[in-house]
């Protein structure tokens, strides 16, 4: 079953699963920058690294605000809790995996 | 300021068992096995396991009541080292999920009769997200809740 929560976290794993798109976060994570700005930081063309900052964007992960002429992209984290979320379920699952390992061998002897 | 490195993106698990690592090697590679232990009372089991156990096979199991979430669900992945009794790899991909392929890695290591299993699940996410969450807050609360329901 997909519910929407499964499909808004899907969209933030895609958006953070490119390196380029994670490296974009990393930037922006020094504070706002211009579509101009981020575009810099790359040997990809601008078109590109827009193309990438929309699909952020769509995941909720980067705002973009028109300020005269300029596109100001800021991060905002707060989706990611969402993996946060998901990871703590996956963590959660390794430790009771491996405890119930250690039940099952321990107890047939 | 530091780039986000991808190779420290891992779930890392150890626990030490009273056996022997051949033994726990055969527990963790033979589906009617996986089928005796996969589980966590209330919150997930494996119902079904397919194992091709060799370089390049493929393994599959299905996950009834999944504690990472509600409902039945399916993993597989394909196998890539296996060293019996120490190391065993193989990926790990979740059906429906928006996630690249993961790798799941088994560590055995046998001194005096105990095993150390060391699970390492990498691939998930990146280092920045996990220090995010510093101290696993919501884990040691599952963990607690775990084991007073052990008691």
């Amino acid at each position: 079953m997909v519910t929407n929560r499964g499909r808004q976290r899907d969209r933030v794993f895609r958006a953070i699963s490119d390196p380029t798109r994670r490296e974009i976060l990393g930037i922006l994570r020094g504070g706002g920058k211009t579509v101009g700005g981020v575009a810099q930081r790359f040997r990809m063309s601008r078109p590109a690294i827009s193309k990438h900052l929309r699909l952020l964007h769509h995941a909720g992960l980067v705002a973009i605000r028109k300020e005269g002429t300029a596109s100001i992209c800021t991060l905002n984290a707060l989706p990611l809790r969402q993996v946060d979320d998901w990871l703590n379920d996956y963590q959660a699952f390794w430790t009771e995996s491996l405890q119930s390992l250690k039940k099952h061998m321990e107890e047939e002897q | 300021m530091s780039p986000i490195r991808v190779q420290d993106d891992r779930i890392v698990q150890e626990v030490v068992i009273k056996a022997p690592a051949e033994r726990i090697f055969r527990a963790l590679t033979k589906p009617d096995e996986l089928l005796k232990w996969w589980c966590a009372e209330g919150k997930f089991k494996v119902v079904n396991a397919e194992c091709d156990l060799q370089p390049g096979g493929s393994w599959r199991m299905k996950v009834s009541g999944a504690g990472i979430e509600a409902s039945t669900s399916t993993v597989y992945g394909q196998y890539e080292t296996i060293e019996p009794p120490h190391l065993l790899t193989y990926t790990w991909i979740r059906e429906n999920e928006e996630l690249p392929e993961t790798l799941v890695r088994w560590d055995l290591n046998e001194k005096d009769g105990y095993t150390t299993v060391r699970v390492t699940h990498s691939g998930l996410i990146t280092e920045s997200l996990r220090r995010r969450n510093n101290g696993w807050p919501l884990v040691v609360s599952l963990l607690s809740a775990y084991f007073d329901q052990r008691e």
